[in-house]
């Protein structure tokens, strides 16, 4: 009788909505909303430089978002995340111009078909697991960089392809201030929607999915629809992050979309927490504050005691791309669950205080 | 409440005179450098070149008396730190100028520059940044753009009417094959069109364009496919770094192509690097001599070289002499927008237009007559030609080598194009 309980006790539901909120206790969703009430005043309050960090990480935010429902909920793998993520800068910025959609409609058409594009891409995945799909999604990379490259009608080749700035209702959008009304309202959508997904059937699925594809396969769980099902959404949300990304730089330009920058998603979600949504903006967050941090900190210390005893110079900048990587293996060394873990265990230490263990 | 009154009173006009007073004191200048990127090996010397020409204006007196406070970023040559890093100096108070970096950002960045009224003196000499009005029809509008320097496509029209009179100067008939090489980037594409249909013109047989990176590497199938095809004349669109490797590779495939490069196609440190198999590659240059040559602003050059160099025994190359013109222009055009209503971007911008066959004080024989019009932003139609000549080893310093002439810049012919309408921003 003395089976260990996998439920604590005093955790029961006495209600189907009770089991199926999102947030816990009422506590934590007022929390969320105050929060983003009180986010809303940040483009009068902070400087220009702020609100575009700001944008940034709700970018980045919402395309690891998608590689978070592929990686932590579906257990697959991706390091070909950036090329759909300008897929999706590319056809925002060429279904605005060419077939002069409204940027409005553009952004979420522009998620649409880079969704359509990650469908045919996440074919193999019906039938590779783990290093193969690994190698395939890297294809995948690589084949949509060199299309990037090459496909002049498309993306106007090797010169950076112009988009055209958001506007609604014929009142145009200038500026970061107004901007980030329209990425925070794109988050905010985009996380309650992956938030829903995963309390549904189809992100149970999923989960099953990547627990143990076996078991889900014999409850009646179609695998191949599944997996495909996960490259598509992980596809829409990227394509979704690069339009904002294009629109927002006004200019697409190949750089931004190369291997290294699937790697930085990667980095976001481990960094965040695999497998959990509030992770993955926290490890946006992270991510896109490292290198500015570094920046500032290479910038106090040119000219400082510090530069000319060592004698580094020019070398502050390489000295910062070597930062950013050290970091980012001491925190997997450290903090192998993520960000959104630990952020768990210092609330439980302060529901607990002093009682805490 | 009168306290309270006062006390904002007071602070408000203090903050005033604080802010009035240091923008009084103070001309803040952006610099976009690629000190780490694929262009790094030119970009180094270009922007010290620039940084030293401004620290030194600044000991000399500044612009009409006030500090140019440069802010130096090295972007690596990636197009969305670029826009970031211009987001950032467009923002509340707005930098004067901007001393830009490279083609792929400075294209992408004219349409801000014009919304801002903020100018920018890049490093790229792309045509497609040289038409302020748009009135030549194939490029944008760019009126905040400039450059010191013929355009791209104007040096590679240069190197093609001495290419043709070479052909036949050299006794052979039959057309001359020529081929443009370079990277699928748009800095060395460029002056791809241009160039082929001069060619055409010309009696070139255009050959199809070679592919080769911006980062050294291994070139040999390219010079296997340069060899096969026979080309008589290749342009080399990429910078001194990678036209090594390709050098190199070809010196050893036994190409025997007369090689032309862009003005960051060679330099005096690749030819050190290169050794024998730069001799004979044919270049323009931006500047009247290079360094150490006899004129009356090399003075003028190695004062500002000793900002950076204080024992003065480096050897510049012709990119750094380059950045000293290119900043000292721009010091000259917020010096004249100073006195002329103020140093905001629009007055720099008018201050570009103060001269015709510009060249900065002191500097004499070495910056080449340069004049900017409102509707005109090519400051030169003329090609300077030189060719490298390297004899013997070059293992040594880059200064022996160039006193007891094993490195040699040897200038072959000066090239006056026409002003044509039709080849304004192309």
């Amino acid at each position: 009788m003395a089976t260990p309980s996998l439920i604590p006790a005093g955790d029961y539901r006495t209600s189907y909505a009770a089991d199926t909120t999102i947030f816990p206790t009422a506590a934590s969703r007022n929390a969320v909303i105050v929060g983003i009430m009180l986010i809303c005043f940040a483009p009068q309050v902070l400087s220009e430089y702020w609100l575009s960090i700001l944008i940034q990480i709700g970018i980045f935010g919402i395309a690891a978002l998608g590689l978070n429902v592929l990686v932590g909920f579906t257990g697959q793998i991706s390091i070909g995340h950036a090329a759909f993520f300008g897929f999706g800068a590319f056809t925002s910025a060429y279904l605005s111009n060419r077939f002069s959609i409204p940027v409005f409609f553009a952004i979420p058409l522009a998620g649409v078909v880079t969704a359509a594009v990650g469908l045919i891409f996440g074919l193999p995945a019906a039938r590779l697991k783990g290093l193969y799909l690994v190698i395939a999604t890297l294809a995948a990379q690589y084949i949509l960089l060199d299309f990037f490259a090459r496909a002049e009608w498309f993306t106007g080749g090797s010169v950076p392809a112009s988009a055209e700035p958001f506007s609604i209702f014929g009142m145009r959008l200038r500026g970061d201030r107004q901007y980030f009304y329209v990425v925070l309202t794109y988050v905010v959508a985009c996380y309650v929607l992956v938030t829903n997904l995963m309390r549904s059937r189809d992100g149970r699925a999923l989960v099953a999915v990547r627990d143990h594809y076996l078991s889900a396969e014999i409850m009646g769980i179609n695998l191949t629809k599944y997996r495909t099902l996960s490259f598509g959404l992980a596809a829409f949300f990227a394509g979704v992050g690069g339009a904002l990304y294009a629109h927002y730089n006004l200019v697409v330009s190949n750089e931004g979309f190369g291997i290294d920058r699937s790697i930085i998603f990667l980095a976001m979600i481990i960094i965040g927490g695999i497998g959990s949504i509030m992770g993955t903006l926290m490890g946006a967050a992270f991510m896109v504050l490292l290198p500015e941090s570094m920046e500032l900190l290479s910038a106090a210390l040119r000219g400082s005691p510090i530069d000319q005893f060592l004698g580094l110079k020019n070398n502050i900048a390489f000295l910062r791309e070597f930062a950013i990587g050290v970091i980012i293996i001491a925190f997997l060394i450290f903090e192998p669950d993520g960000l959104a873990h630990r952020w768990r265990q210092i609330k439980t230490y302060w529901k607990l205080y002093p009682f805490s263990h | 409440m009168t306290i309270n009154a006062l006390l904002r009173t007071t602070s408000l006009a203090l903050l005033l005179a604080g802010t009035a007073g240091a923008a009084q004191a103070q001309i803040a200048i952006g610099q976009l450098a690629d000190l780490s990127g694929p262009t790094s090996d030119v970009g180094t010397p270009f922007s010290q070149g620039v940084a030293d020409a401004f620290a030194w204006a600044n000991k000399n007196g500044g612009a009409d008396g006030k500090k140019l406070n440069v802010d130096m970023v090295d972007y690596s040559y990636q197009v969305p730190r670029a826009i970031a890093q211009y987001k950032k100096w467009s923002g509340g108070d707005k930098v004067a100028a901007i001393m830009g970096w490279g083609t792929a950002d400075t294209e992408a960045l004219t349409g801000f520059l014009a919304d801002d009224k903020i100018p920018d003196m890049s490093a790229s000499y792309a045509a497609a940044l040289s038409d302020p009005k748009g009135t030549g029809g194939k490029a944008k509008a760019a009126p905040y753009n400039f450059f010191y320097g013929p355009t791209y496509s104007d040096a590679l029209r240069g190197m093609l009417t001495w290419a043709a009179a070479d052909w036949k100067s050299k006794g052979k008939s039959g057309k001359p094959k020529y081929v443009h090489m370079g990277a699928n980037h748009p800095y060395p594409n460029a002056p791809k069109e241009a160039g082929e249909a001069l060619a055409k013109d010309l009696g070139f047989e255009v050959l199809p364009p070679i592919v080769f990176a911006l980062a050294p590497g291994d070139f040999s199938a390219q010079c296997l496919t340069l060899k096969s095809a026979g080309a008589d004349y290749a342009y080399l669109g990429n910078t001194a770094g990678s036209n090594i490797s390709v050098l190199k590779a070809c010196k050893t495939a036994g190409v025997t192509a007369q090689f032309m490069g862009n003005v960051w196609g060679m330099d005096e440190n690749a030819a050190k690097a290169a050794g024998d198999a730069a001799d004979g590659v044919v270049f323009p240059l931006r500047t009247a001599v290079a360094w150490g040559g006899n004129a009356p602003g090399m003075k003028t050059v190695m004062d500002i070289s000793k900002i950076s160099d204080a024992a003065g025994t480096a050897y510049r190359p012709v990119h750094y002499v380059t950045g000293v013109c290119t900043a000292l222009y721009m010091k000259e055009a917020i010096e004249w927008a100073a006195k002329n209503g103020g140093a905001t971007g629009e007055n720099v911008k008018k201050g570009f237009y103060q001269k015709k066959d510009w060249v900065p004080a002191g500097m004499e024989g070495v910056c080449n007559p340069s004049t900017w019009t409102e509707a005109d932003h090519r400051p030169t139609m003329k090609v300077d030609i030189y060719r490298m000549k390297v004899s013997g080893a070059t293992d040594g310093a880059l200064n022996d080598l160039v006193k007891n002439g094993a490195i040699k810049l040897e200038k072959v012919t000066s090239i006056d194009l026409p002003r044509k309408p039709e080849w304004l921003g192309w």
